[in-house]
This record gives C-alpha cells, structure tokens and sequence, in this order.
C-alpha cells in the first residue's frame, strides 16, 4: 500500500494542453475518486499514474518514490479497463495468472493467489472459459481478479462500470465497496458518474479542463460546493441556479432575485454585485420557507419516491422542486414555494462561492 | 364507442391492402427467383469458361502427343501416365532436385517474411517512436517500386558478394522485410486489435517483445496465415529473380526448370511439359482450397493484390 | 535524452530488419541506379560517366524503347479496363441476391493465384496456337482463327486476354466495397421506382467510385510491372516483330542479354517516374479511399 503524490503534474499533445499544474496528494489506503465530464483529462492523468502516458510535467510519486521514468511493470499498480481488456486467447485462468507469472512469482504461489481471488469474486466455476464465453458482468469480475491477484499498492480502475447495464452496475458498485473494505489498499477510480463517485468514494477530486475545481470527500462537495462546476455537476437532480442582487444595507445584505421577495441576510463580504444563487431542489418546499414566492406548476414528474415539480416563478425562471409529500399535483396549479436561508449556496461573479460572514445571526 | 359502417369499410379496405400487398410480394419472390436462377446460368457458364483452359492443360497432360491439339474434348481416349513419369525426368536433371530446389527457397522465404514483417508492422502499428510516420511513408512508398528499377544494383551487389548462383539473393532479401505489401497486410490486422491489451499487459510485467510474442501474434494467426499463403504462392511462382541469379540447372527452381521445356520446343514433348506445368501448380491450388477464406479476407482487408 | 532512448530503443530494435533492407535493397540500389543511369557500364570495366547521353539516346534515337512504350501503353489502356469492367461486372452478380457465393468466388479468384505462374504462360502459347484451342473453337462456329501468338497484328491481345482472365483481386475488392453500400439506399429507390440501370448509376457508381479509383491505379501500375507472362510468350525477346516487347521485358534483355547496365538502369528510372506519377495521383487522392481507425483521443 502507498499514498501518491502529484506535483505540478502537466500533459501536453503538442500545443494542446490536457493537464496543467496540477497538485495533489492521496492519502495511503485512501479511495479516490477522479470525476468530471468528458475530455476533462481524468483519464489521462488516470494513465500518467498507471505510466502508460508520458509525463510532460512535474513528478508523480508512489511510496515517496519518484517514478516518472519507471514503466508501467515497476510501479506496482494494477489497473482494471473500461474495455475489460481480457486477453482474448486466454483462459480465465491464464488471464489470471499471466502476469504473476511475468513477474516470477512462484507457481505455488500463483495458484494460492489466483484460486484465492476466484473465491473472492465468486468467478471459480467460470476458470476454464475463454473471455468471449462470458457475460458482461463476469468479465467485469475476471478483469477486477486479474488486479488484485497482483497484490499491487495502488488499483487504477478506469470507468470500470460504464459498460454495464443499469443494474449490474449498482450490484458491481457496492462488491466494488467491499472489496475495498476488506483490501483497503490505495484505489484510484476514475468516473464520469457522480453517483458512483459519491457512494464509493473517501475523495473525490472533480476535474475541469485539465485542473482540479474541488477535492474533498462526498459530503463536501454535496454540501459545500466551491463553485458553481462543482454545484452544477455534483447532486442529482441538477441544482437551481438564480441570478440574483446583493445590496448591502446596514450590516446586512439583502438579496433580490426576479420573482421572489427580496431577503436580507448576513453580510457577504464582496457588497454590492451580482451573483448567482443555488439552491438544491430537494431543499425547495411546496407551501412554506424562510423566504416564500409564488409559482405555476409546469411539468409534474412522478418517481414513486420522489416527485419532480418544474415550477415556473413569476419571472418565468422554471425551479425544479423535489416533494416527497402525498400532495397530488396538477399541471398549471398554482403553488406557493420556499426554501430555508442555510440552504443557499452563493457564488460571486466569476463563479466562486462565498460565504455570508455571521452565518448563525440570520436565521430569525 | 360507436361502430359504425365506416369503422367497417375501413377493415375491408385493409383486408384488401394486405392481400393486393401478398400478392405484390409473391411476385417480387417469383421474378427474384427466376433473376437468381438466370443469374447462376449466366454465372455457371462463366465460370466453366474461366475454367476450361485449366481442365484443357489437366486433360492434355493425360493424352497421347498425337491428341492434344485438334481435339477440344476433356476426355483422353487413353490415360497416358507416361507423360509424368517422363516428364519429370526430361531434363538434364530430375524434377526431384526442382522441387526441392523450390521448396527450400520457398520455405526460408515464407519464413523470412513472416518474421521481418512481422516486427516491422508491430512495430508501425503498436509502438510510439521518434519517426514512425516518417518511415510508414517510406515504407508505404516502397511498395510502388517496381523490382526493375532496383534489380540491376541489387544484381551487382550480389555478384560483388559473390551470392549470384546461390539462393541468398532470393531469401536473404525477405528476412529483410523486402515485401512491403506484408508489413502493409499486418499493419491493417494489428490495428485493428484493441490498444488496452498492450496496455494491460505492460502493467502485468510485459516487455514489448513479450507483448507482441504473447499477446498480438496469437491474436493475429488469421493474418500471419494469409501472410504465409499469399507469400508461399508468390515466391513458389516467382520467376525474375530466379532467372536472374540461378545460372546452374542443379540449382534452379520449378518455373526455370518448365522454361527449359520451351527451350527445347519442337522436340514435341508437350505431354510432359503439360505434366510438368500441371504438377508445378498442384501446390498453388492445394493451398488455395486449403485457405481460401484466410485468402478472400486478406484480400479485402488489405485492398490489394 | 535517456528517456528519449527508452522509448524509442525498443521500435527500433523490431524495425531493425526492415531499415536495413530499406538502405541495402531499396534506397541504396534506386539511387546506383540513378548514378548508373548517367554512365555506360558493362559489368566487365568500371561505370563511365557520359552525362546524359544514356537519356538522349533513349528519348530521340532508340526506337525500340518508343516501340517499348506504344506495347506497355496499349496494354495497360486495353487490359486494365477490361479487367476492371469484367471485375465490377461479376461482382455485382455476385453482390446481390445469391446466398452462396464462395465457389463462384474461389473459381473466378483461382487464375488470379495462378496467372503469375510458367505453367499459365505456357498453357497460354498453346491456347492461341494456330492450331490451339481457340482455333478450334471458332472454327466449329465456321470462323478461320488467325495465328494469334505468332502474327504482331493480335500477339498483344492474347495477353490481354490473360490480363482480363485474371480478373479475381479487383472482384474481391469490388465485392468489399459494394458490401459496405448501406441496403437501405437500393430500398429507398426501389419504394420509388427508379429502375435498375438508374440505380446503378446514381447510387453503386458515385458510392464505389473511391474503390473503383483505387483499383484503377493499382491495376495499373501493376500492369506497367507485367513481365513473366510477356517474357515467356515472346519467347524472352518481345517477338514477334517487337509486337510483345513490353517495356520490363526490353530492359531485361538490355540488362542481362546485352549486359548495358547503364542504359537499362535509364530504362528503370524512366519507369520509376512513370509509376511514381501514378502513385502520386493515387496518394494525393487517397483520404477519399483509405480511412484508418487508429490512434486514440
């Protein structure tokens, strides 16, 4: 097991810059999760660890070991395919075994191994089939064997589940959990699903354009968004954003948004300017709030759970409200709707959050 | 809910599409079963053309001398086994010592190229290096040389060497990768083969040779065997090079050693020469029957020959 | 630097072959060809220089090298197309309609194997012989046959017969090329009754014309290369009355009958700028036909 340090780690094609001066530190035993949307250099840096991409900049350490210039063989780390990557003309065993046996492990010991992981995945009666005899998920398994036969410090997984259904995904998901939980060894996964990168994760690092927006652990990026990328890309269904107004007044700033009454909160600490106001749609209420407007109910979207209201505000900005009430709703009825103030999240101009600066004097 | 005539109407009038629309299809079937049929006439008689001279050189290495020309039939009126047997001892030497001749030049060639080509296409297909486009255009280019323009300095070079009359300028030249339509065949198969499995084997401890013994080969039998039998054919048909630089009959090869049947024209031994011609091609057909598929898909994956 | 060599070292190592024969047998000898080109060299004292002279006699003095080109020309302008048109033609057949189609396909594929071959080029001499096959034939049909192999009037036709008998590559080509036609166009235009003829050249000619290009040039720079067969029906001297004497076999015999070493390589080099013009048409038009499905994001 090792931690993994990244420093001012960058990726150039040519001119083109996938990866600039990026810092980051993942802790020994750690699992990290590498989210962001498509051709946000997760899968790069993913593959710059694993020494299968050059590196342009800066040093990437396994162990405290600088291993910029080892190839991918000595770096200790196993790493599991979006493709699976099987060795096609191997048996499951074979593909099990191939690399224990590249690396000189003794044949009792490959044995003790690879009979040990197939017990753990559950994959022992499938041993003799070749990779096209299997399903999906069973492929999936023999890919995740082949890593940690090796005994490696560091797992690489890169969207291991995207080719998946939707169910054996959620299955995969959590034996993927446990198998962390009973290994414990350093993970690093990346993923453009944000649901798989908040139940499994210990931190995720959400990337942009080749630089991080936030590292922290699922409940800070869900509750504490630094910016409005991460706001918008973390939680499901999609945050509300409003343009709104701050106005500072005496101590306190109040905020106007189109369509709703005006409300006064806590200092922020930038005055007068616009911003962008958040809030998630399940800390929107039908009925009541510290701050209440009226609206028209557009769309209704019944998921048993939940129901998804698309309410439009005076203003014609359409809110998403999820209501987990019994109320049934119609199409175009009119609705009081409301949030409390300690659910908003605020961000200046440039997309930065900030903070109200007495957070516990607002509530009234 | 009202049923009413027109609800009525509408249902005969559907019942009518369908069978107007059965019987449509019924005779698109006819008409596309007589245009199939037309089709394998016009096609069975094509190919009885395409292969008629064939059967006539097979027929006439069985007839009498006296019956080969003036008769179009198939059939000899007497087996003349003869023509083979004497055949192959027409000439100065024995065609024992043509076959064998061939079939050494023949098996180090096949070789050669599989091995050179081999590493070539691995590496412009699967390795990252300085140059790659570079050289895969030069390769690319080599391809259009024609083996006249650099056949003269080639024949100095190896007489300096003192290689002429021996098989060395024959196979040395494709342990080199000399062939470039190989390199080109292999390149197309091995790109086609997913890039994590190197990948995942350079995590699992590969080297790069251990990658393209372990992994890409076995994976590429299908275009290593198209490979062998397209180059197995050429070289068993090969016929310049070997005019060139074989001078002794005790070294010359199959196609030389028919040649010399020519030279000798007028002493009427075309039963034996056909014998001769027919045997020369029973390993060329053999292995096309054997192979033919490998044959069709190297074809159209590569685009050429 | 080291790390510039650790990547690199290991292609290098598998292209070792191949850069080898590329100096040693391909470079190498096409530029001493050049330089020989320039000289008059025999084989028994060393190479002269004499400037252009090996090109001045070619160009305006040699009139068998013009006799060369008229053959090698008018047999690719007549043996290409007629391979090409016999290609695109049973591939169509082939294409549409018919479940099984590996015999006919092994058949028409089988001269293209064997048409390189003695065996073939021999057969061929006896098939056009005055008193050859195909005599007999016509004669059933009441047709006095000529001397085909022998009279300079028809000699050539006689290997373009053989060119379009060995018809097999471009087919299989075509037959690609006409499988990656979506169906769902020849359904279209059949819901909307365009006959077959326009279907043919509104849909299979504008969406084969890439393959038809490259079988073009490739048929032709391979039929500039044609030697084998020409070499053995003329007897290895382009009889008769020069009517067979392809441009391959003319430089042969200039080379290794009477051992002119420079002027033969003349004779090369021009061939080379005819075939390098070809290609280059074919390269420069390339990304219509060749399509790689490579290199990752």
């Amino acid at each position: 097991m090792a931690g993994l340090t990244l420093r001012n780690v960058g990726k150039r094609y040519g001119a083109l810059s996938i990866i600039q001066g990026l810092n980051l530190g993942i802790h020994d035993g750690e699992f990290l999760v590498l989210v962001g949307p498509s051709g946000c250099g997760k899968s790069t840096l993913l593959r710059m660890i694993a020494g299968l991409e050059d590196i342009s900049e800066g040093t990437i350490s396994i162990g405290g070991k600088v291993v910029n210039d080892l190839p991918a063989s000595k770096r200790e780390l196993s790493m599991v395919f979006q493709s699976y990557a099987l060795y096609p003309h191997m048996s499951v065993r074979k593909n099990l075994a191939f690399g224990l046996q590249n690396f000189k492990v003794s044949r009792s010991e490959v044995e003790r191994r690879v009979a040990e992981a197939a017990r753990i995945l559950q994959i022992e009666q499938l041993m003799d089939r070749k990779p096209r005899q299997l399903s999906g998920g069973q492929k999936q398994r023999v890919a995740i064997g082949r890593s940690i036969v090796r005994e490696p410090q560091l797992f690489l997984f890169d969207e291991p589940l995207s080719n998946l259904d939707a169910e054996l995904r959620v299955q995969m998901r959590a034996e993927l959990a446990s198998l962390y939980a009973r290994l414990g060894t350093t993970m690093i996964y990346v993923t453009h699903d944000q649901v798989e990168a908040m139940t499994m994760a210990s931190r995720i690092v959400v990337l942009r354009g080749g630089k991080i927006e936030q590292l922290g652990t699922p409940q800070d990026l869900y509750t504490r968004p630094q910016n409005l990328f991460v706001a918008g890309f973390i939680g499901s269904p999609k945050i509300n954003m409003l343009q709104a107004k701050a106005t500072r007044e005496a101590g306190r700033t109040v905020v106007s948004v189109a369509g709703m009454p005006d409300f006064a909160i806590a200092e922020l600490p930038t005055g007068d300017q616009a911003l962008t106001l958040c809030v998630r749609p399940s800390s929107l209420r039908v009925g009541s709030g510290d701050v209440t407007g009226e609206g028209t109910i557009r769309l209704v979207e019944y998921l048993g759970s939940e129901t998804l209201l698309h309410i439009a505000l005076s203003s014609g900005q359409v809110l998403l409200v999820s209501d987990n009430g019994r109320t049934s709703y119609r199409m175009g009825d009119p609705v009081t709707i409301g949030f409390d103030l300690p659910d908003l999240h605020y961000f200046d101009s440039t997309g930065q959050r900030i903070e109200p600066i007495q957070k516990e004097s607002q509530a009234q | 809910m009202k049923t009413s005539a027109t609800d009525l109407e509408l249902a005969i009038q559907m019942d009518e599409a369908a069978r107007v629309a059965h019987e449509l299809r019924l005779k698109r079937d006819r008409q596309e079963r007589n245009g199939r049929i037309l089709k394998h006439i016009f096609l069975i008689i094509v190919s009885c053309v395409m292969l008629y001279p064939l059967f006539w050189l097979l027929a006439s290495s069985f007839k009498p001398e006296n019956e080969i020309f003036g008769s179009l039939t198939l059939w000899p009126s007497e087996f003349q086994f003869e023509n083979y047997t004497k055949g192959w001892y027409a000439l100065p030497m024995s065609f024992t010592v043509f076959y064998v001749n061939s079939a050494i030049v023949t098996g180090l060639s096949v070789i050669g190229n599989l091995v050179s080509c081999s590493f070539a296409a691995y590496a412009f297909a699967r390795l990252n290096f300085t140059g790659r486009s570079f050289f895969f255009a030069l390769m690319m280019m080599t391809l259009m040389i024609p083996y006249h323009v650099v056949l003269i300095p080639q024949y100095v070079q190896f007489l300096n060497l003192g290689w002429v009359d021996t098989y060395l300028p024959l196979v040395v030249p494709r342990f080199l990768a000399s062939d470039a339509f190989f390199i080109f065949l292999m390149v197309q198969f091995f790109r086609q083969l997913p890039r994590e499995l190197d990948e995942a084997a350079m995590i699992d401890g590969c080297s790069p040779f251990k990658i393209y013994w372990a992994i890409i080969l076995p994976l590429s039998l299908p275009a290593m065997g198209t490979a062998a039998i397209f180059s197995l054919i050429w070289v068993w048909e090969d016929f310049l090079a070997p005019l060139i630089y074989l001078n002794d009959i005790k070294s010359y090869t199959v196609p030389l050693a028919l040649r010399l049947f020519l030279d000798q024209e007028g002493q009427s031994a075309y039963g034996q020469m056909f014998a001769m011609s027919v045997l020369s091609l029973v390993p060329v057909v053999i292995f096309f029957v054997l192979f033919q598929k490998l044959i069709v898909r190297g074809i159209a994956t590569s685009g050429m020959k | 630097m080291k790390r510039f060599f650790a990547r690199n070292a290991p292609a290098y190592v598998f292209l070792l072959p191949w850069l080898i024969g590329f100096f040693l047998l391909a470079l190498g000898p096409i530029l001493a060809s050049l330089y020989l080109s320039f000289t008059r060299y025999d084989m028994v004292s060393a190479p002269r220089w004499i400037g252009w002279g090996n090109y001045e006699y070619m160009f305006t003095r040699d009139r068998r090298f013009w006799k060369a080109l008229e053959v090698t020309f008018t047999y690719v302008a007549l043996a290409v197309p007629a391979r090409l048109i016999m290609a695109l033609g049973v591939a169509m057949l082939l294409d549409k309609g018919l479940r099984t189609i590996g015999l006919y396909r092994a058949i028409f594929y089988l001269p293209s194997l064997l048409g390189a071959s003695i065996a073939i080029a021999i057969l061929w001499r006896q098939l056009f012989a005055a008193d050859g096959v195909v005599n007999q034939v016509l004669a059933m049909v009441g047709i006095q046959g000529a001397s085909w192999i022998t009279d300079p009037d028809t000699s050539l036709y006689t290997l373009v017969v053989l060119a379009m008998w060995q018809f097999g590559s471009p087919m299989l080509i075509f037959l690609a090329g006409l499988r990656g036609i979506p169906r769902d166009l020849y359904e279209a235009a059949e819901i909307d009754g365009t006959p077959r003829w326009r279907q043919f050249t509104r849909i299979t000619l504008p969406l084969l014309a890439p393959v038809i290009f490259f079988n073009l040039v490739l048929q032709t720079i391979d039929s500039f290369k044609t030697f084998s067969s020409a070499f053995i029906i003329s007897n290895g001297t382009g009889a008769p009355a020069d009517s067979l004497l392809f441009y391959t076999v003319y430089l042969f015999n200039e080379a290794f009958k009477f051992f002119r070493m420079g002027y033969a390589s003349a004779l090369a080099w021009f061939l080379l700028v005819i075939i390098a013009t070809f290609t280059a048409i074919a390269f420069f038009t390339s990304k219509y036909w060749v399509h790689y499905e490579n290199e990752r994001d």
